[in-house]
């Protein structure tokens, strides 16, 4: 049995070389697109082989799924930018002359291969009980909840955690600092499949997302999953509108979207001011407080997504 | 003992259907083949190896996991097949500039 899955193994690594190989060196944005998809599912598998079922949920939802919608969606709007400004751009953009070039990547390859060395040297130095699994299964009991992941996600390590969510915030206001969406009209697909599908798939989304959020206390889950899960149904309805999409109101949108930050942060700063320190649960609400930011979170990632998915903030003139 | 004969003999019909989806999406010569192909190996080739593993499936939940794990990847398989298809015949092939028919995807052999 051992056999079989090193095989499996082996031919996952050569799997996951071969599709970013070829993802990196396409000249074809939309193949390079599908294949970063393809690279982010082989990836969830690998995480399913070192038993890491979080982050190959978090993977093939986060990595492969909303990723892989924001890319495609981009590309089709740079078709479109490109349509209206055919002599914007400079297919020859080289720079220097080719012994100069030739130099250059001689001295990337060279760093490249030092900075593996320096890898490879530091995976075998390593000690072989390195880790940090006795110190996390010793503090379990004060963490508030029973999954280990989501223990050091949201407790141990939750200032990480919390710069992750204000990482999406920004990304959100970066691109709203872009300029306006412009309004969404309706954008009917012929056929009753894609209105069927999403009659079928939107409610089968919510519960599997309340579902993840709610598994993430004692098992694989957690509010980077169950957002994502409900980012995608939201992603499948902006695609899928049989009728124009409803402006959502600005204020209530604004809120949902920094809930998960402001409410981490404000338990962070209530954990100083009463607690252990920054960052730290007040013992005997751990449970509670991580609940709450957890169900928070979830709401602001599934938002902030989909605005990133709809692209630019909301128009001020259509409401 | 009867019931492991019986996951080995379906998922190995299950991994045929696979193969030979997987063989068609290489070799054929244009989308609708290819998504031809392509829903037999969803359809059937899961279909099958999901059967065969419900013979090891522990208790209801888990009979009624992987059936829910089948509907869903037919529900969207067919949804994703129509959609493409009637794209390509709107729109055209995506891609089809620079696609020489001889033109293989290392990345479908995997997994």
């Amino acid at each position: 049995m051992s056999a079989v899955l090193f095989v499996f193994d082996v031919m996952l690594l050569v799997g996951i070389g071969g599709v970013a190989w070829h993802c990196l060196t396409s000249t074809d944005l939309f193949r390079a697109v599908v294949l970063f998809i393809a690279l982010g599912l082989l990836l969830s598998m690998a995480w399913v082989r070192l038993e890491a079922p979080d982050i190959a949920l978090a993977e093939a939802a986060i990595g492969a799924g909303v990723t892989g919608a924001l890319l495609l969606i981009t590309l089709e709007r740079l078709k479109h930018l490109e349509a209206l400004s055919p002599t914007g751009r400079d297919p020859e953009h080289s720079t220097g002359s080719s012994a100069g070039r030739a130099l250059l990547s001689g001295v990337v390859i060279a760093l490249v291969g030092a900075l593996g060395l320096l890898l490879i040297r530091a995976l075998l130095a390593q000690p072989g009980q390195a880790g940090l699994q006795p110190l996390v299964d010793a503090q379990m009991h004060r963490s508030g909840v029973d999954n280990p992941v989501t223990g050091v996600l949201l407790n141990f390590r939750a200032y990480d955690t919390f710069l992750e969510l204000a990482v999406i915030v920004l990304a959100l206001l970066g691109a709203w600092s872009l300029g306006r969406h412009e309004s969404v009209p309706a954008r009917p697909v012929p056929g009753p499949m894609l209105p069927g599908i999403l009659r079928f798939l939107t409610p089968v989304a919510i519960v599997t997302g309340v579902y993840l959020l709610w598994a993430g206390t004692h098992g694989p889950g957690g509010a980077f999953q169950a957002g994502a899960v409900l980012a995608a149904a939201g992603i499948l309805i902006v695609l899928g509108r049989p009728r124009r999409l409803p402006i959502a109101p600005d204020q209530p949108l604004r809120l949902g979207l920094v809930a998960g930050v402001a409410l981490f942060l404000g338990v962070g700063v209530h954990g100083l001011l009463f607690g252990p320190g920054f960052m730290g649960y007040v013992e005997p609400w751990a449970y509670w407080l991580i609940l709450a930011i957890e169900v928070a979170a979830t709401l602001s990632i599934a938002l902030a997504l989909v605005a990133l998915f709809i692209g630019g903030r909301p128009h001020e003139e259509d409401r | 003992m009867i019931a492991d004969l019986l996951t080995v003999v379906l998922v190995v019909a299950g991994l045929a259907f696979f193969a030979a989806g997987t063989v068609g999406v290489l070799r054929f010569p244009d989308v609708y083949t290819r998504l031809h192909a392509l829903t037999k190996a969803d359809n059937l080739g899961l279909g099958l190896v999901i059967a065969g593993l419900l013979f090891q499936a522990d208790g209801a939940t888990g009979v009624l996991g992987l059936l829910l794990v089948w509907a869903l990847v037919l529900a969207s398989g067919t949804v994703v097949a129509h959609l493409i298809a009637q794209r390509t015949r709107t729109h055209g092939a995506f891609e089809s500039a620079d696609r020489e028919p001889a033109t293989r995807d290392p990345e479908e052999g995997g997994g």
